[in-house]
């Protein structure tokens, strides 16, 4: 990961196209997280974060490219595990607490 | 607020203290009636109620109106206090980038300039958190531990979940398919968050985040294959033991900057070839250690607060 | 050649963000939970592909293009896990799902609300 890679005849097309696809994913999360307050339900808001996720995930690989730093996927790895183990723990909890409100008195502590 | 032992009554302070009181013949006479007190009775299976709260008395309504009164008035004044001490602090701070401050003397340049040569560490926050102020983050890593503790002795100490096996809630039993791909995934995250830790003085990463990444691992290896799985390999005595040497070990290597003064000993730990994973003197091993104590704290935490035990 | 690199990354790209804007869209215009789980599985699919792969075809050959198939790979493993987990939640939480669509089985919406494992 050299910063020659943009410096070239190429890297101010680079430079150009890149700036763009993180001003569309910018836009694009914003949108999202609309989606995730709106949503009538809960499957709809984790949805729209598990899609938040994955989108951060482009814009920091984007990134990893456009500064030349290529230890910055190594975050973008992490950010992967951590949002499916939201939505483990997010499903999970919430068919807890559905299933703990229609059967009270069903099943003790 | 630890439980009472069944045997307090019987206990040697509560004997001291008789002994204290009445003399020798009192103390016999006691250890005579603890031996022949009925054995405590084995925990049974189910779950035991929780235990129940003296009585007390309803106060009247003025004395709470008054009581009330007062704890407003007290709350007012301290926090204006509080307040005030704040504000009068700040405002005797030196001004913002101002030359003579703390924050631009020589230190800054020193640990850019020579920081690679000193400490061997290419990435240079690592250097300079567990190298140059290794006796800071010995202050942070004590923080988290005390956290910890804390946080076990007021929620394990509920008593009546301990040892819990039961799912919180009415939560469904875990997926066929999500147990599938956690036997493939948690033992690659496991891989990644020891890679993050080891890797901490060649890029960015190192203890805490690494630590955390294996502390999400173990997270999700409790929720695909449920709590005993888990539990044949963390239980609260593999988490009291790891803390304990974790943090021993890194209290040894740098507590003696409290009698040799900041600048600390010559390591004849050497600071080996920058980039190669054994160089940077005692760093790697110390980010081990503290890697090690966020993973079991990060754990530790998160089964407590689900299902009141580790 | 640099410029044909530059070209292939670029239309991989483009294709990439168009993916993602239908795949937002779709999330916005379905009405019901269950179909814009279709929808957001485009973004974890073909979009991170081809956005990652124009990325890699920028960068050539180095440490970062290994990381970045890693990624993919991961996400690829994980992501149809965490649709059918949203898919269940969305069965068991959902009291009015037999109205908005048509329930093939409802015996096993049933189980799935009221199991007692």
């Amino acid at each position: 990961m050299k910063d020659g890679m943009l410096a070239g005849a190429a890297g101010g097309a680079y430079q150009v196209l890149y700036e763009v696809t993180l001003g569309v994913i910018g836009v694009l999360l914003l949108l999202c997280l609309v989606r995730a307050i709106r949503g009538p339900r809960i499957a709809d808001r984790v949805i729209a974060v598990n899609m938040m996720g994955t989108l951060v995930v482009i814009a920091i690989c984007t990134l990893a490219f456009l500064l030349g730093e290529g230890y910055l996927v190594d975050i973008a790895m992490i950010y992967t595990m951590l949002s499916f183990l939201a939505v483990v723990l997010l499903t999970r909890i919430a068919m807890g607490v559905w299933r703990g409100k229609h059967h009270s008195g069903a099943q003790g502590v | 607020m630890a439980r009472l032992r069944d045997d307090w009554e019987h206990s040697p302070w509560r004997n001291f203290l008789r002994w204290l009181r009445e003399g020798d013949d009192a103390l016999d006479r006691a250890m005579i009636a603890s031996l022949d007190a009925p054995a405590p009775e084995l925990r049974e299976e189910t779950a035991p109620e929780a235990p129940a709260l003296p009585a007390e008395e309803p106060l009247s309504e003025k004395r709470r109106r008054r009581l009330r009164a007062i704890y407003i008035a007290l709350s007012v004044l301290l926090c204006v206090g509080i307040i005030g001490v704040l504000v009068r602090t700040a405002g005797s701070l030196p001004s913002f980038g101002g030359a003579e401050n703390p924050a631009n003397n020589e230190v800054s340049r020193r640990y850019i300039e020579q920081g690679l040569q000193e400490t061997g560490a290419v990435n240079l926050v690592a250097g300079m958190i567990l190298d140059y102020r290794a006796f800071d983050t010995l202050g942070e890593s004590n923080v988290l531990f005390a956290a910890a503790c804390a946080v076990m002795l007021l929620l394990r100490a509920l008593g009546w979940r301990e040892g819990g096996t039961e799912l919180p809630g009415h939560e469904p039993h875990s997926d066929i398919i999500l147990q599938k791909i956690s036997m493939v995934l948690v033992p690659l995250i496991l891989l990644y968050g020891m890679y993050v830790i080891l890797n901490g003085h060649l890029s960015p990463g190192g203890g805490f985040s690494g630590g955390a990444v294996m502390g999400a691992g173990l997270i999700l290896c409790a929720n695909a294959f449920g709590i005993e799985v888990t539990r044949r390999f963390f239980t609260f005595r593999t988490f009291q033991l790891v803390s304990l040497f974790a943090l021993s070990f890194y209290a040894l290597s740098k507590a003696y900057s409290f009698f040799t003064g900041a600048n600390g000993l010559h390591s004849f730990i050497t600071a080996g070839t920058p980039g190669r994973i054994f160089s940077a003197g005692l760093i790697p091993y110390l980010n081990l250690a503290v890697g090690l104590v966020v993973c079991c704290t990060m754990y530790g935490l998160y089964g407590v607060f689900r299902r009141g035990d580790v | 050649m640099e410029w044909f690199r530059f070209a292939l990354s670029a239309a991989l790209t483009l294709f990439g963000l168009f993916v993602l804007v239908s795949a937002v869209l779709g999330v916005f215009r379905f009405r019901y939970a269950l179909s814009r789980i279709h929808a957001a599985a485009l973004v974890d699919t073909l979009g991170i592909l081809t956005m990652l792969c124009g990325l890699m075809v920028a960068q050539g050959f180095s440490d970062a293009t290994w990381k970045m198939l890693a990624v993919v790979g991961f996400l690829w493993l994980t992501s149809p896990v965490a649709s059918h987990l949203i898919g269940r939640l969305e069965v068991t939480v959902n009291d009015d799902l037999a109205e908005d669509m048509a329930v093939a089985d409802p015996a096993l919406v049933r189980e799935e609300k009221e199991s007692e494992d």
